[in-house]
Order: structure tokens, then C-alpha cells, then sequence
């Protein structure tokens, strides 16, 4: 029975958007509240019908209902409670549903908050909002529908099961975060247009936008970092990116969502800029409908292939309308949004954020060349080319550093024209801590990007660390406070400021990890129980390996001891080879599974892998990497995370 | 100049200087991995190419040996349409790496063997297959 209310919560939410978008525009023509108020519970209603329609779904995913196609595809009796629901969003039909599922919490929270406040551009945003609902309830209803019922001519006893790669608990969170991100950003993109549509862009819009960009900036950022930690964790090839086709998906709404969030500043305190910000918000969600296209259609093949589909015409059309659309508006509003100030110097904090701006887009640029390439270069050369990571790490490394130099120059600039004395006093320690750094590594014989990225990591972490310092000691002059009071109010007073501020410390360190990946090193090999190899000072030795049955696989075990140079032992490494679905008469269906073993230390992971065992030699075939600081990677994305916070964290309303 | 013409021109000055990064960069790619051409076995066989490429396809079913001595390095063919083509490999090789497998290689052909250093499986057909198979049955067979 309730597959049916699913299917049909489903059809009558798109009945319903439709019903919304034409009453809106009604309203629009001729005026009458009565059309907007039924338009505005038509859109309510389309976005409960669609979380229940999700909800019905996560219901059959729990109870196992194999009545359902997709129930049966993606879970199986044995299937842990925990993957019966993230199995919501691993296949195709129910992520679209999911993505569905997303937007329409965000369209609630918006309707409720904003219909009495932004009352004027309402309608223009409820428009918006329910157009895209409407694209994802077309795509759900007639391409893919997660309702579907299994073939009637026969029962099934039991789903095929979750895929055990995705049987790893940073899946219950990375897409959800994804999601959270990419679906988000139709809401500033919704008040934009809205903004434009009527011309009218207020204050409390400027604050509404930017509370929102922050908040699903947040949410994308952490859903990459998440996808880098899975893969590192899971997919046991040492790495956490690899510029994969759908990693980039994710990582060119994010750089095109940063650029914004920089700039979004200047129009905040100066006006300025709004035609660019806009193009760039426009940008930014058609890359987010772009990225969902590019991890649903599979027109590129990747790890996130799971699935391949006909979805591509429909995407790609969708793309070209909100274009095509937004464009024009933004073409035809040129003249509202262009601003009379100019920006009046190269060393004015504006043409900082402006030159960050460039930079990001032009990075973002260079992602979405390598990304689209093979595909141009199969149409018009007709030979098809793959690009791979080291065509992304040659791009981007210089314009990241770039990048990285802006992140501590910018700061220091001051707003209109930085004066030289000031130039010099805000510059001559970080450089000289730079140049010392730089000093310092070419001596230890380090040379190249490697070198130019610690010493601007140096460079950065200094011009920061300076702000801190001179923000601490005139509170501590003028408040009379002590360092930690003062610390902690100088952050509450000036919550963006700092904590971009703490975002960037959080970049710097990521940048020191990135950087760790040049001295990697592995190796592979065989070993007899009692035998040792050796790697980077380190050795190894297979002291066991050992067989055990576990509820849904069957494992071999790999104990391992590492010593350093001198002979000390420092930990024992078990990495495992895992046979999935052992019971499983038919061999063809077995899945065989590797599970790795790190031991992580803030100077370097050793980061092992079982890759096979021969039985009849007993000879077990390891594979071991030693990856300099990639903890700091994590260690950034703490900070990172916090520092947006700590920007996001309402301030407190005085009371007078 | 006025301060408008100067901020456009090293803005553009910037892009310029990128855009060309960017050509140059697909046209001198660091190292062989870079930028790798995609090709069918047909086209391998039939024309000569001496650099690296990429190949995809079926692993031929009881094709795969494994060195006795090595577990480590192992001998299959690659079957895509009528063409078969014997690669030897090196490595770790991929837990879904099997008879009937859809696998991607990249390497170099030398000598009508094919000596491929990266080896890729496309994901378990398990996850995507026909309900079939395994877990149900007739609904004629069920006695009702």
C-alpha cells in the first residue's frame, strides 16, 4: 500500500508546482493576495508531499519491502539498520528523490521565515524555488521513480544488498552534506532572481543571502571533505583526491561559492560589484545542477558511477534554461545593479578581494577544462583523451599557491588605498618570516612548489597571527582586559572578520598537507610469515595472518609489526582482505573487499593494504604507502569548519 | 589612464596570462600520465602506437594466471567485441578484478603484449544487476 501514497505524493507534488508557479505569476499581474496566499500553500504543500514522499521511502528501505525495485536493489535482509537508510541516497532514482527531499526542507525554512519580511520579492523566489522542485519532480516522475514496483512475474526473497564500498559510516554523512551544499545554493540563487525580477535589493536581502551562503558554503565544504576522508579511509589507494570527474563537480560550485563569499563583502560595505555578484551566484548554481548532472548522468565514468542513465539531454537542457534565463534578467537589470564607485587603488583591500575573485575563477575555469576535455576532444579532434591527476596538479598547484599568497596579503590591505607606511609596517615581519622559511627548507635541500608553498605558509600564518596580536593588544590598551578576555571579545565583535580569519589558519594547514603528498613513498611486495621488508627507515614483518567468519563477511588477517631504524617496534598493523557475501553459493557473486589499517601521527600516516594471499605458499601480498602529513589535512578541516562558525554564529542582540 | 581602464586591463592582463597557462600546459602535460588517449583493441592492433594509452574492456573468461612465484604480477586477456589482446600486468590488482570483469588498463603495447601499469575495475555488476539471479524465484514455480 504505501509504495502507492509514495507514487502518488509524488505525482500530486508536481500537479501542485505547477498550480503555484501559474497562481504566482497571477498574482504578479493583477495584485490579488488571494492568488499569492493559495500560490504560497500550493508551494507548502508541494514540499510536505515530497518529504513525505521521502519519508515513505526511507519507511520501505527499513522495513524491507522488496515489492519496490529499489528497496530490493540497494538493501538486503542482512543489510546493518544504519545502511537500510543511507541507502536512500545510493541509487539514482532516490537520491533525485532525496535531492528533492533536501530543497523542500530549505523551501519550508524559507517560506516560513522570509513571507512576512521580504514580502515584496516573495513571490519571485517562491517562483524559483518551485521551478526547480518541479524540474526534480518531472525527472522523478517519468525518468526515474523510485516507487517503481520489482517485475511482477516473480517474488523476491531478498535484496542484493548495499555495495560494501558504500558500507562505511562518512557515507551517511558525505552526501547528505553534498546535498545540503549543492541543494542550498538554489535558495540565494532564488533571491537573486527574485532581487533582480523586482528591483528592489535591501539590507535585510544582503544580510538573508549572505546568512545562507555561508551556511551551504559550510555544508559543500564539509560534504568535500568528508568524500577526501572516505576515500582515503575506504578506497585504499593512499590518496584523497584524485580529481576525479565528480570531485570536481563538487569542487567548482565551491570555488565560484568562495570567490562570492569574498566579494559579497564589498557589495556589503561599498556597493559595489553587484552585476559581477550576481553573474557569479548564477554561476554558482548552474554548476550545482551541473555537478548533480555530472555524478547522475554518467557521462564521465568514476569511482561514482554507480549508476548510468538518460538523464543527460534533461540536465544539460535545464542547464541551458537557467542560463539562458538568468542571464538575459541580469542583462536587462544591468542598470539598477551597476554602482557609481569606483575602486580607487591597486593596493585597496577592494582590489584584493577583486584579484581573489579572478583567481578563484579562473582555478575554477581550469577544473572545468580538464573535467570537460576528453568529451570536446572526442567531438571535435575524434579521438577520445583522459585527463588525469597530473594534468590537474600541473594547472592548479600555481595558481593555488596564488591563491595562498592572496589569503595573507588580503587581509592586510586596508580599504580604498593602503598607505606605504603602512605596506611596510604590516608586511616586513611576515615577508621576513617567509623568506626565513624559505631560507631554511633550501638548506635542507627542498626546492620547487614544495619550498614555495611551506614559505608561504609561513608567510600567511605571520600576517594573520599579526592581526590577532594587534586586534589583542589595543583591547588590551583601551579595554584594560586581560589576553584571553581580550582574545575571546575581540572574536565576538567582529565574528566574520575572525573567523575567516580561522578559516584561513585552517587553508594554511590543509596546504601544508597538500604539500606532505610530494614526499610520498610506497611499496609492494610478498611476504612468508617471519619475513621482513623495508621502507623509508621503517620495517616490516608478517608475524600471523589469520582467518575469521564475521556476520556478513568472511576476513583474512594480515599482523604486522613495524619497527623504526633502530629496531624499536611502534605499533602492529592488521589490514584485512574481506570476502563479502561468502554464503553465497555462485563464487561469481562473492565481493572480495580490501580494509585497510593507518596508523596516522601528526608527522605521517603508514597507511597499509592487504592485497591478496596465496594459501598453498602461504605468501601474503601487502602493500604499504607512508604519506607524510596528511593529518593535516584533517587537522584544517577542523579549524576550517570552526572558523565558519564561528562567522555563522548569530551574534547576540543587545540589550539596552 | 583612468583607474577603470587600468583595473580591466590587469584583470584581462591576468587572464591572459592563465588562459595561456592552460593551452600550454594540454599541450606540454608534465608526465606521460597526464593527458592519455583512449583507444578500442581494434584500433591498437589495426594502427601503430608506441605511447602510452588506454584501453577498456572484458577480462576473457579463464584467461587470468597468476606468476606462481609472484602473486603480484599476472597474465589475462582483454576482449572487447571480436578482438583479444594479452596484457601482462604488475601491481596490486583491484578486489573486483576477475573472469568476465569490465576493467580499464593503461600502458604501453610492446611486441603484441600489452604491459599495462594501471588497472581499473569499472563497479559490481552485483549492484546493478537483474533481480533475478540469485535471490527469487518463479512465481510458476510457487505452489499456490
Amino acid at each position: 500500500m504505501t509504495p502507492v501514497i509514495g507514487g502518488l505524493a509524488i505525482n500530486l507534488a508536481l500537479g501542485l508546482a505547477f498550480v503555484s508557479i501559474i497562481l504566482h505569476f497571477f498574482y504578479l499581474r493583477n495584485g490579488d493576495g488571494r492568488l499569492f496566499l493559495s500560490g504560497q500553500r500550493a508551494a507548502l504543500a508541494v514540499s510536505l508531499l515530497s518529504i513525505l514522499a521521502t519519508l515513505i521511502l526511507a519507511q520501505l528501505l527499513i522495513t524491507s519491502n522488496f515489492d519496490v525495485d529499489y528497496v530490493a536493489h540497494y538493501t538486503s535482509f542482512e543489510t546493518p539498520f544504519i545502511y537500510k537508510i543511507t541507502a536512500l541516497w545510493a541509487g539514482q532514482s532516490g537520491s533525485l528523490l532525496f535531492w528533492l527531499f533536501t530543497l523542500s526542507v530549505y523551501a519550508v525554512i524559507t517560506i516560513l521565515q522570509n513571507q512576512r519580511s521580504q514580502h515584496k520579492i516573495m513571490p519571485w523566489v517562491m517562483i524559483v524555488m518551485t521551478t526547480v522542485q518541479l524540474f526534480f519532480l518531472i525527472l522523478i516522475n517519468y525518468v526515474s521513480n523510485p516507487f517503481i514496483p520489482t517485475e511482477a512475474d516473480f517474488v523476491v526473497e531478498n535484496g542484493l544488498g548495499l555495495n560494501p564500498l558504500l558500507q562505511n559510516i562518512t557515507m551517511a554523512f558525505h552526501p547528505p552534506m553534498l546535498y545540503l551544499g549543492y541543494v542550498g545554493f538554489t535558495i540565494p540563487f532564488s533571491f537573486s532572481i527574485a532581487a533582480m525580477a523586482e528591483r528592489d535589493m535591501n539590507a535585510l536581502w544582503m544580510r538573508t543571502v549572505r546568512q545562507w551562503l555561508l551556511f551551504v558554503w559550510l555544508m559543500l565544504s564539509i560534504g568535500i571533505i568528508l568524500g577526501g576522508w572516505w576515500a582515503y579511509q575506504e578506497l585504499g589507494w593512499g590518496g584523497y583526491w584524485a580529481w576525479d570527474p565528480v570531485e570536481n563537480a563538487s569542487f567548482m560550485p565551491w570555488l565560484t561559492g568562495t570567490a562570492l563569499l569574498h566579494s559579497i563583502i564589498i557589495q556589503e560595505k561599498k556597493d559595489m560589484l553587484k552585476v559581477w555578484n550576481m553573474a557569479l551566484i548564477i554561476i554558482t548554481f548552474t554548476l550545482c545542477i551541473f555537478g548533480t548532472f555530472l555524478t547522475r548522468s554518467g557521462v564521465m565514468s568514476s569511482v561514482h558511477s554507480f549508476t548510468a542513465s538518460s538523464l543527460g539531454p534533461i540536465f544539460l537542457g535545464f542547464v541551458f534554461l537557467i542560463l539562458v534565463v538568468s542571464f538575459l534578467l541580469l542583462f536587462n537589470r544591468k542598470s539598477f545593479l551597476q554602482s557609481e564607485k569606483r575602486i580607487e587603488s591597486f593596493t585597496s583591500r577592494e582590489s584584493g578581494f577583486l584579484f581573489n575573485n579572478v583567481v578563484f575563477i579562473v582555478m575554477c575555469f581550469a577544473v572545468f577544462w580538464g573535467t570537460i576535455f576528453p568529451v570536446i576532444s572526442e567531438a571535435v579532434r575524434g579521438t577520445k583523451i583522459t585527463v588525469g591527476a597530473p594534468f590537474f596538479n600541473q594547472v592548479n598547484i600555481p595558481i593555488g599557491l596564488i591563491l595562498l599568497l592572496l589569503t595573507g596579503v588580503g587581509p592586510l590591505l586596508v580599504w580604498r588605498r593602503t598607505s606605504n607606511q603602512s605596506f611596510i609596517r604590516n608586511f616586513t615581519t611576515p615577508i621576513v618570516m617567509g623568506l626565513a622559511t624559505a631560507l631554511v627548507f633550501y638548506i635542507l635541500n627542498i626546492r620547487g612548489y614544495v619550498l614555495v608553498s611551506f614559505s608561504l605558509s609561513a608567510f600567511v600564518l605571520t600576517t594573520i597571527g599579526f592581526e590577532f596580536f594587534r586586534g589583542i593588544r589595543s583591547r588590551m590598551t583601551s579595554q584594560k582586559e586581560n589576553p584571553i578576555i581580550a582574545f575571546w571579545r575581540l572574536i565576538r565583535k567582529n565574528r566574520s572578520r575572525y573567523g575567516g580569519y580561522i578559516v584561513h589558519v585552517g587553508i594554511v594547514l590543509m596546504f601544508v598537507g597538500f604539500t606532505g603528498h610530494s614526499f610520498d613513498s610506497e611499496k609492494e611486495f610478498g611476504l612468508k610469515k617471519g619475513d621482513s621488508e623495508h621502507l623509508s627507515g621503517y620495517s616490516f614483518t608478517l608475524y600471523n595472518v589469520r582467518e575469521e567468519e564475521r556476520p556478513n563477511h568472511y576476513a583474512y588477517i594480515a599482523d604486522m609489526i613495524v619497527a623504526d631504524a633502530s629496531g624499536k617496534s611502534i605499533v602492529k598493523l592488521h589490514p584485512e582482505k574481506r570476502i563479502y557475501f561468502h554464503h553465497n553459493p555462485n563464487p561469481e557473486r562473492r565481493q572480495p573487499h580490501s580494509e585497510l589499517d593507518i596508523y596516522s601521527t601528526i608527522k605521517q600516516d603508514i597507511y597499509s593494504i592487504f592485497n591478496s594471499v596465496d594459501l598453498e605458499n602461504e605468501v601474503a601480498y601487502l602493500k604499504i604507502m607512508i604519506n607524510p602529513l596528511v593529518n593535516w589535512v584533517w587537522y584544517g578541516g577542523y579549524l576550517f569548519v570552526l572558523g565558519t562558525l564561528v562567522a555563522l554564529w548569530p551574534p547576540k542582540k543587545e540589550i539596552s | 589612464m583612468n583607474s577603470k581602464n587600468k583595473f580591466y586591463f590587469a584583470i584581462s592582463g591576468v587572464i591572459v596570462v592563465v588562459v595561456f597557462w592552460i593551452w600550454w600546459a594540454s599541450s606540454n602535460p608534465a608526465d606521460e600520465q597526464a593527458l592519455v588517449t583512449f583507444l578500442s583493441v581494434e584500433e591498437l592492433i589495426d594502427e601503430d602506437h608506441f605511447d602510452r594509452v588506454r584501453l577498456g574492456g572484458l577480462v576473457a573468461e579463464g584467461s587470468i594466471h597468476l606468476d606462481n612465484n609472484n602473486y603480484l604480477s599476472c597474465q589475462f586477456e582483454l576482449k572487447e567485441g571480436d578482438y583479444i589482446l594479452p596484457v601482462h600486468y604488475t601491481g596490486a590488482r583491484p578486489d573486483l578484478f576477475k573472469d568476465g570483469a569490465e576493467v580499464i588498463i593503461e600502458g604501453m603495447y610492446v611486441n603484441g603484449l600489452f604491459e599495462a601499469d594501471i588497472l581499473q575495475t569499472k563497479c559490481a555488476s552485483r549492484y546493478e544487476g537483474d533481480l533475478r539471479d540469485e535471490n527469487s524465484y518463479n512465481l510458476d514455480e510457487v505452489s499456490i
